[in-house]
């Protein structure tokens, strides 16, 4: 602290003193005057560092040592999320389910497969009931469950239930409904 | 005068490091308890992938062109199609099955929800950044299949009795 106050006085008295000195020392420039007498000096400072690495690959490399944002299984479980997770799965499984099928009918003919209607009625009503009443069950969950979550999004996207306590409601009513409608489906 | 400053500045960072000290706790071993967040092992699921610059390091992020089947016209448009499977969803429970037309429509939305869905799904899951062959294929194979499933669809409407009279049918059965 004696240090600094030491030389912020000299500092001082070098300033109203000497003036021209207490510029050309603190600007390191030169005025027009001393360019005209040869009397500045030019002062460059040399690269202190003889690194000469590709500055973007130092960049590349610390974006390597950031920490990668988690991943879902560090999220508790929770009806908001979980919903709408289900939502696409039950979406994909669905449409994936309607590609597959329209594709193997288009290509039926070349294959030799019997894909019509007629057949799939006979085949299905071969099945033991058991079996009808789980593969019914199995096709109409993600039904129902889309359909009713699909609802629940069109909602949303008209600002409406859009809380955290509608959400957390309005998601258990949907995994209700769909599933009593899913099985009343299924023992149709 | 600049090296007297940088020292003062110094000297104030070591005096607030010593008040800060003593509250970093430290067990027996010595180790921080400050970092015992991190102290499980590193299981990345998705590792960063290689880093790459593109231009120089500054660069803005590029504004993609505007496109009208993208953004908010491409996202009214899902809605659209949304809105109407509602009554086509509902009809065939009510009347058993429907009228060859609208079963058609059906079909129709049916097939542009899906590829809509697919398209996000494909969007989210094969980033273009990690996986940009995958994501290519990917859109690709999703194009092929909507062309064929369109036309098996067309096929089982004319040749067929209908989605909604089948799935009744198989129901029934």
């Amino acid at each position: 602290m004696i240090s600094q106050k030491v030389a912020q006085q000299s500092l001082r008295r070098l300033a109203v003193q000497q003036p021209y000195a207490m510029r050309w020392s603190m600007m390191n420039a030169a005025s027009p005057a001393a360019i005209a007498i040869g009397r500045n000096v030019q002062t460059r400072q040399a690269a202190t560092s003889a690194n000469t690495e590709d500055p973007t690959k130092i960049l590349a490399r610390q974006r390597l040592n950031r920490p990668v944002s988690p991943h879902l299984t560090i999220y508790q479980p929770q009806i908001t999320w979980f919903g709408s997770g289900f939502n696409r799965i039950t979406g994909v499984a669905l449409s994936g389910t309607l590609y597959l099928y329209a594709t193997a009918y288009l290509a039926s003919p070349l294959l030799g497969w019997h894909l019509e209607s007629a057949s799939m009625v006979a085949a299905f009503a071969a099945l033991p009931v058991a079996a009808k009443i789980l593969l019914k069950g199995t096709l109409a969950f993600p039904f129902t469950y889309h359909c009713m979550n699909g609802l629940r999004h069109l909602g949303w996207d008209l600002c409406l239930g859009i809380t955290n306590q509608q959400v957390i409601k309005t998601g258990w009513a949907v995994v209700g409904l769909s599933t009593i409608s899913a099985i009343a489906l299924a023992l149709l | 005068m600049a090296s007297f400053m940088r020292q003062s500045s110094l000297l104030r960072q070591t005096c607030l490091s010593a008040f800060r000290q003593p509250l970093v706790t430290k067990n027996v071993t010595g180790v921080s308890q400050v970092v015992a967040f991190h102290a499980s092992a590193k299981k990345q699921i998705l590792p960063p992938p290689q880093q790459v610059i593109q231009g120089t390091m500054n660069d803005p992020a590029p504004i993609p062109e505007s496109h009208p089947s993208e953004g908010s016209y491409h996202w009214t448009f899902e809605r659209i199609v949304s809105v109407g499977l509602i009554p086509l969803t509902i009809a065939p429970f009510a009347a058993g099955s429907l009228n060859p037309v609208m079963d058609a429509v059906l079909c129709s939305l049916l097939v542009v929800h899906s590829h809509v869905g697919f398209q996000a799904s494909i969007i989210d899951y094969f980033p273009e950044r990690r996986v940009p062959k995958t994501r290519t294929s990917m859109n690709w194979l999703l194009r092929a299949m909507t062309l064929t499933t369109a036309v098996g669809l067309y096929e089982f409407e004319t040749n067929d009795v209908g989605l909604t009279e089948a799935i009744r049918r198989v129901w029934k059965a």
